[in-house]
């Protein structure tokens, strides 16, 4: 083993480690990195670091961080280790998201159609009607191939046996994936080697198939759909990517204010004129998308598109009213979704789950609020949660009282200890940091996963959270042939 | 072309040349006092306040300054954020717009525009106070690059052409208060000293204005030496040769226009192109005597404002296509233009809030 890893602690009886196994020996799928990475001295590796943050700025990579006097830009940070999959896993899994997303899809369909779901009494009807997320006004609506959910990325967890299990799916808009595009570019100017040395599955050719699926979902199949990307503008945190998006599938990026509904047709304002749009990839929320519909108070939306949308005249990706398969709630109930839909047991597991709405879940979980995760049902990036091992039972009593008054809001789930993965600390150690991994499913006439997705790591020492606004960072993830 | 992304190419290349503009009328200004300080008192108000009078701020700068100094103008026209058009509120919005088409732009437009804004935050007054010729002339080779990246990397498009438009209006504008701000000076100096205005002084002066249109060595070949003010106005009005007077400015604002819309001469298509056109033609048949008879500050003033109407009907024709605020009673408000007499056009910006929201 190289000077780095011979130092490194992986910790094997408290966790699942990612590159050494129970037995203290490296898996087989990484030997080449170890020996690649033997080779080189902490020189090389501050070379090879300052190669990285050189392409990352000069690309332009950064992220805002608001509350400061101006937004400051950051790099995002990376990691030289790249996290490998080997091919087998990466079946299972990808087999285990396509049966999920496309179950979770006939379930949109079902929720905005018959609700033959809820008549059945697999769920619960008031967790589907009393969900901020159902849109009332898209009961009966029919989107093209009745695809909702065209562009996903669920959050996927690894537990202390190295089980894969689905933490998220996040079926509204989301974001990462040009960090999974440029933590490639970087890897493969920094490690050229190493990628002689494996057989890496390429994932440069998302923005292609990206723009396909959005092709293939154009109301109108007898001209040539135009696509546009929507973004809420520069100061989002996620422009960078929007830009990225657009520019990568050469089509335009738009703001609000560039489009304009007429006799509920959606065009874009150009200078010579209106020209019609046919699919939208919008990066604006729900609540923001029409202020004739949702938020009057929207500047970022265009008045009339919700009516456009409706009378099939344009497509929305993802469409509206995805979020309310996106609840925490709901999610608990996802195997039962593959199972009714699809007749199947499920491929990828859920993480055990509580509902504070359910009475002996609600008994159990105010029972146990020292070792479980509480979660709000509604809330990202890390917020709005209780993790009990780390809290104090004066937190623990300000949640129990919450979630007695709102029961539907609140889930638990025991604390996981996300497996780990050895990563730089300083450019001389190597730490064990816990880490996620977010694969990008694409949904128009097929499912496409490109092989891969944003691993997502913990950089500081001993978190469990991994989201950017709370101190993660990223690695390259490799799926490889054996 | 979305009309947001032709805008945001307009300001972009708009608000660099006013930076570059603004770079050198401070770097003239500091070497006219050194060859002035054997002549004159050099911590004379006159020589600074014609700087704020050429970017028409007299008011903002007194709430902010009590006094027309080497450091309060300098700190006010390059420093100042709540200056629109000091050099570091107007690179910091030229790179504003670049960043909102960082997808229709090359890349390394990108970076010279980015290079720039990182190189401005990190000087210092006490660094601009030390070396003004090597920081000026930063600012000026900075936009130089940017210009010449731009002809090398971007397609000769539509976008190309409202990039040039952007250039040369500005271009011209500052030319002309430049110049008017020159008489200004003259004016009020031969008045109370009662003095011919053609002293040494006065040539040197000239000659500043020469410097800060780069024209000094142009002007010399066309006129040997001789430099008196009635050549000077016609090599920076009306020459048509010379990349940075105002007929050629305007000449080129024309052709870059007309090759958006397809107008030609005797045919115009739309009222930027009849204003820019007619502007055009009158500089072509006017000669110094007809300035003159006009008064020089009047045709100047008139000229600025009509270039003023040449932007707003680009906005109107380009920009604001179909856009609703523009079609409401309140035209004023939604024009991004500060609409006073000597005011100088500025970009209008956007919601903040809301954008951040969002996941």
């Amino acid at each position: 083993m190289s000077r780095f890893f011979e130092r490194y602690e992986a910790e094997t009886s408290r966790f699942f480690d990612e590159v050494i196994s129970k037995e203290g020996i490296a898996r087989p799928h990484y030997d080449k990195l170890l020996h690649r990475f033997g080779q080189f001295s902490i020189d090389d590796i501050k070379a090879r670091r300052e190669i990285v943050n050189i392409f990352f700025r000069n690309q332009g990579i950064t992220f805002t961080v608001y509350g400061e006097e101006e937004g400051v830009e950051r790099i995002f940070p990376f990691d030289l280790i790249p996290r490998v999959v080997a091919a087998h896993e990466w079946q299972a899994i990808e087999k285990g998201l396509v049966q999920r997303i496309t179950a979770l899809n006939e379930f949109l369909y079902d929720i905005y159609h018959t609700q033959k779901i809820l008549k059945d009494k697999i769920i619960p009807p008031e967790l589907i009607l009393g969900s901020q997320h159902f849109r009332r006004e898209f009961v009966g609506v029919n989107p093209p191939l009745g695809i909702y959910i065209h562009v996903t990325g669920s959050d996927i967890i690894r537990d202390g046996d190295g089980n894969y299990l689905v933490l998220e799916d996040n079926l509204r808009t989301p974001s990462g994936v040009s960090y999974m595009l440029q933590n490639r570019q970087a890897m493969k100017r920094a490690f050229p080697v190493l990628f002689d040395k494996y057989k890496i599955r390429p994932i440069e050719n998302y923005p292609q198939e990206l723009l396909r699926t959005l092709q293939e979902i154009s109301p109108d199949s007898r001209r040539e759909p135009n696509v546009v990307v929507l973004t809420p503008g520069i100061y989002n945190s996620a422009y960078f990517e929007h830009s990225f998006l657009a520019r990568q599938m050469g089509v335009e990026l738009t703001e609000g204010k560039d489009l304009v509904v007429n006799n509920n047709k959606v065009y874009t304002r150009t200078t010579r004129g209106l020209e019609r749009v046919d699919v939208i990839y919008r990066r604006v929320d729900d609540a923001y998308i029409d202020p004739l519909v949702f938020r009057p108070d929207s500047k970022l939306g265009v008045a009339g598109l919700v009516n456009a949308y409706r009378k099939g005249n344009v497509t929305l990706a993802n469409a509206i009213g995805t979020g309310v398969a996106d609840d925490k709630v709901i999610y608990s109930f996802v195997p039962e979704i593959i199972k009714y839909y699809l007749g199947e047991d499920p491929i990828l597991q859920n993480v055990p789950t509580w509902l504070a709405s359910n009475p002996s879940h609600l008994k159990y979980i105010l029972e146990n609020l020292g070792t479980l995760v509480v979660k709000a049902a509604n809330e990202s990036g890390g917020y709005g949660m209780l993790i009990g091992p780390e809290s104090t039972i004066e937190q623990q009593e300000n949640f129990a009282e919450m979630i007695v008054a709102h029961p539907r809001n609140y889930i638990a789930q025991p604390t996981i200890s996300l497996s780990r993965h050895p990563s730089f600390f300083n450019d001389t150690d190597l730490w064990g940091c816990h880490i996620d991994l977010r694969p990008y499913v694409l949904y128009g006439k097929t499912v496409t996963i490109v092989p891969g997705g944003l691993t997502r790591v913990a950089l500081k020492r001993g978190s469990l959270v991994v989201n950017s606004s709370q101190g993660g960072g990223s690695k390259d993830t490799w799926v490889v042939d054996e | 072309m979305l009309s947001r992304v032709a805008e945001s190419l307009f300001w972009m290349s708009r608000y660099f040349e006013r930076a570059e503009n603004t770079a050198r009328f401070l770097d003239v200004n500091f070497n006219l006092l050194l060859d002035l300080n054997k002549i004159t008192h050099v911590e004379n108000p006159n020589y600074w306040i014609a700087l704020i009078l050429v970017t028409s701020d007299k008011e903002r700068f007194n709430n902010l300054y009590g006094e027309y100094s080497a450091q309060s103008v300098t700190d006010y026209l390059v420093f100042n954020k709540n200056n629109p058009n000091s050099i570091i509120s107007c690179i910091g919005l030229a790179r504003e717009n670049a960043r909102s088409i960082i997808e229709s732009i090359s890349s390394e437009m990108w970076e010279q525009v980015n290079n720039l804004y990182h190189y401005l935050q990190s000087v210092t007054p006490h660094f601009v106070h030390n070396d003004p010729y090597g920081f000026y002339k930063e600012i000026k080779n900075a936009s130089h690059l940017f210009q010449g990246i731009t002809d090398n990397t971007f397609s000769r498009n539509e976008g190309w052409d409202f990039i040039q438009i952007a250039k040369y209006l500005e271009r011209s504008d500052n030319i002309a208060r430049l110049i008017d701000v020159k008489y200004h000076m003259l004016l009020s100096e031969a008045q109370s000293q009662a003095e011919i205005v053609e002293g040494s002084e006065d040539i040197i002066q000239w000659m500043a204005v020469l410097k800060s249109c780069s024209a000094l060595e142009a002007f010399r070949k066309v006129y040997l030496s001789k430099i008196d003010p009635d050549n000077i106005l016609r090599f920076l009005i009306l020459d048509r040769t010379f990349p940075r007077s105002i007929n050629f400015s305007v000449c080129a604002a024309e052709d870059a226009l007309w090759r958006i819309s397809g107008s030609s001469r005797h045919r115009y298509v739309n009222n930027a192109d009849r204003l820019i056109g007619k502007l055009e033609a009158e500089l072509s048949y006017t000669n110094i005597e007809d300035i003159y008879s006009k008064g020089l500050h009047v045709y100047l003033e008139d000229l600025e404002q009509r270039l003023v109407k040449v932007g707003e009907q680009v906005h109107l024709t380009y920009f604001a296509y179909h856009t609703p605020e523009i079609e409401s009673s309140d035209i004023a408000e939604a024009l991004p233009f500060t609409g006073v007499a000597g005011g100088r056009p500025n970009w209008s910006q956007a919601q903040q809030h809301q954008q951040q929201q969002q996941q």
